[in-house]
């Protein structure tokens, strides 16, 4: 299209049909869809679509007698469960702010995130980030139970996943990238005893942390896979290999592949 | 942030960190709060129960609120409650077509099949896709809103969005049903 009006992007076009558009920005917009008639056509229906979808749902924006009822019955639930969490979850409220200002700020460049090893080119690693997603589909979306043992045992945790590990496994507390520890789970990793721990932010969104005994003795820079809007970074450090994964975006997940880095090989060295 | 198209006021104020101001505002959020898991989900007694799950999160997590914009705060939480058990049922489907529909949308709207068939093509749309689209049609909120609340780049938004509209078209024409009104 070479008409002075191609100037009309994609987003402009759902702006316009969401009403986000002032009255300059409109007019040009239908200008352009009248030389447009295909486009005018999608347009169309997506605003018969939108008009569809609000008369359809409007209805339900309603009170019920039993609201009231629901939230003051469930708060008693509410502070019954809040105990244990408490300390952390001060601690927590960040959250939300930082996972947004990891979007805003778009290009979030990676302080150095590992030290300069070969990179290990073997198929092996690679299950490692598999399995550290299909951990994540499987637990992350359970509501009642995601793991075995709850963040208010965690010393306890610590001692029974690092026995079955044999490995001293200090548990990274992330509360400085507003995640509080939901608890842990014995998984099966490269066919042995693994751990998954499993930690959330304010608004429930959740990321897992696979350790699992790697028997080649190797050792691997951070890697990035992805499958299906699931990130996750693994490395492999000596005995064991570690992946971090979460629905979330990159940048975010670095900095908590970051800081499980950090605190693991603090606990190496002591 | 915009409040959406009901106007329910219940950001901010320090006094909604007290007990009863919270629960209070909770409550002037519930219309939109149903209006928006019923939107998500696949029939009304889905709808219902992820508005309790949610209640009962928000509750649960009180002291997690910053203090401004417990609207979008609360949207986000049911949000990812929905992505999770969306998630959840991706892995174990035992789905309920049956009684998928609920009673409400077809007292009030004039073509019960007109209802149905558009319910079932949102059931087609994935979980990410269909909250940037209800967010934005339903609840009204702006693209930058949705790109916080869901800790997503507003691009994101926008390739969801787009394909939330032209995948929901394309199953619109699949069940061979063009009965959308067209706005005036």
């Amino acid at each position: 299209m070479t008409d002075e009006f191609s100037t009309v992007s994609e987003d402009e076009l759902h702006a316009y049909v969401d009403g986000h558009l002032g009255q300059p920005e409109r007019e040009r917009v239908e200008a352009w869809l009248e030389r447009h008639p295909a486009r005018a056509e999608e347009v169309r229906e997506w605003q018969a679509q939108a008009a569809a979808l609000q008369q359809h749902y409007a209805p339900y924006a309603r009170d019920e007698e039993g609201d009231r009822g629901l939230l003051s019955t469930r708060r008693d639930q509410g502070d019954a469960v809040a105990p244990p969490h408490a300390p952390v979850l001060r601690r927590i409220a960040a959250g939300l702010l930082i996972f947004a200002a990891g979007v805003l700020a778009g290009t979030y460049t990676a302080p150095t995130l590992a030290p300069d090893r070969p990179l290990e080119t073997a198929e092996s690693p690679d299950s490692l980030p598999r399995q550290a997603q299909s951990a994540f589909l499987v637990y992350a979306s359970e509501v009642r139970h995601p793991v075995e043992v709850g963040a208010d045992q965690q010393a306890h945790l610590a001692t029974w996943l690092g026995k079955r590990l044999d490995y001293g496994l200090k548990i990274p507390d992330l509360s400085a990238l507003g995640l509080s520890l939901v608890g842990g789970r014995l998984i099966p990793v490269n066919g042995t005893a693994g751990a998954m721990l499993m930690y959330e932010d304010g608004s429930g969104q959740r990321l897992t942390v696979l350790l699992g005994r790697n028997r080649d003795n190797r050792e691997t820079s951070f890697r990035i896979a992805s499958q299906g809007g699931l990130e996750t970074f693994y490395w492999i450090d000596g005995e064991i290999g570690y992946a971090v994964t979460g629905e979330v975006p990159r940048s975010v997940l670095q900095k908590v592949a970051d800081e499980c880095y950090r605190q693991f090989e603090a606990s190496d060295a002591s | 942030m915009s409040h959406g198209r009901d106007g329910s006021e219940a950001s901010a104020g320090a006094d909604a960190s007290a007990p009863d101001a919270f629960e209070e505002n909770v409550l002037t959020l519930m219309p939109a709060l149903r209006r928006y898991s019923r939107s998500l989900a696949r029939s009304d007694s889905d709808g219902e129960d992820l508005l309790q799950d949610c209640v009962e999160k928000v509750l649960a997590r009180r002291q997690q609120w910053r203090g401004v914009n417990l609207r979008a705060w609360v949207f986000t939480i049911m949000t990812n409650l929905y992505r999770n058990r969306h998630r959840h049922r991706a892995l174990h489907p035992e789905v309920e077509y049956d009684e998928a529909l609920g009673h409400v949308a077809e007292e009030q709207n004039a073509d019960p099949l007109q209802s149905r068939l558009l319910e079932r093509a949102l059931d087609r749309l994935s979980a990410e896709n269909r909250s940037v689209l209800m967010l934005v049609v339903i609840e009204g909120y702006r693209y930058q809103d949705v790109a916080e609340m869901m800790a997503i780049p507003i691009g994101t938004v926008m390739s969801r969005l787009s394909r939330a509209r032209r995948q929901l078209a394309e199953a619109m024409k699949d069940d061979n049903v063009i009965a959308l009104r067209r706005p005036k």
